[in-house]
């Protein structure tokens, strides 16, 4: 038999919106990759140069970054971009381009198998996408994040 | 109160390592509202690149990569052949930095952003 357990989960602090889980606080979720396996999908999904400019966005874009002071890289876009590279796969030999965005979040091009563009932008509350080949673009929540990888598969 | 950019006008835009890969460039420089740009007929290319490099290279390892030049015809004719199509206009907007500042203050979406990137042409560093 299985009962529930009644957890206290009032909280003695705030987390600011940026740093605020994707699942609510008393919902089950996905375990995070560890620092270690999130570089290692990172160099296999992007290869050296695109895990180069990740870890430079990451480290050197502080607030402040560019001639407009942005803030650094949103750690909701950072997750979502990582969940979204360990479901997509690209097609063969293609590696993708890494961008930091305007809005301090990240974006990836590469182009499908027909050299068709396509691109997704993760921000820090949403994703965007795009696709050449049928002209379509769209924005999707983080919880359909998995159906997007999917469907952008090669 | 300025008159819009004439359409025989070529505008520049500062691509930095944030926006260029060696290999793409990021569609993202032209999404949005109110993109930065610059006029040539105010500042001549080749004065732009120290007076963006003194401007967006923040932080440090934030370098300026290349320059990318449209003609404000050639945008508002990509503009007005999008699927949705849009009226696209330069307006002015000297900053101290830079006399020559002005924007695009339509809101870019990245569909029409993909019809102007290959129309751009891109300038490599002179140093």
């Amino acid at each position: 038999m299985n009962t529930a357990l009644n957890y206290d989960t009032r909280r003695e602090y705030d987390l600011t919106k940026d740093l605020q889980d994707l699942a609510s606080w008393t919902g089950l979720r996905p375990a995070m990759p560890s620092e270690t396996a999130r570089e290692e999908l990172l160099l296999r999904k992007l290869g050296p140069r695109g895990w180069g400019r990740v870890y430079h966005f990451r480290y050197f874009y502080s607030q402040g970054w560019s001639e407009d002071s942005r803030p650094p890289l949103s750690p909701r876009a950072l997750d979502a971009f990582t969940r979204f590279l360990e479901r997509i796969t690209f097609p063969s030999g293609v590696l993708p381009s890494v961008f930091l965005t305007d809005a301090s979040g990240l974006e990836l091009s590469w182009e499908d198998r027909s050299g068709q563009s396509v691109q997704v932008e993760f921000r820090s509350e949403s994703i965007e996408f795009y696709r050449a080949a049928s002209g379509e673009e769209g924005e999707v929540s983080f919880e359909q994040l998995e159906t997007l990888a999917t469907r952008l598969s090669a | 109160m300025f008159m819009s950019v004439p359409p025989t006008e070529n505008i520049v835009r500062a691509v930095c390592t944030d926006k260029w890969d060696g290999e793409r460039l990021s569609p993202s420089l032209f999404t949005g509202r109110g993109t930065s740009v610059s006029r040539l007929a105010i500042v001549p290319l080749g004065d732009h690149w120290e007076m963006f490099r003194n401007h967006v290279e923040r932080p440090p390892q934030r370098l300026l990569e290349r320059i990318a030049e449209i003609n404000v015809s050639t945008l508002q004719q990509i503009g007005a052949a999008y699927k949705d199509p849009i009226e696209l206009t330069v307006e002015p907007k000297p900053e101290d930095w830079n006399p020559a500042h002005a924007e695009i203050p339509q809101n870019i979406t990245r569909g029409l952003a993909n019809q102007i990137l290959p129309k751009l042409t891109l300038h490599s560093p002179t140093t």
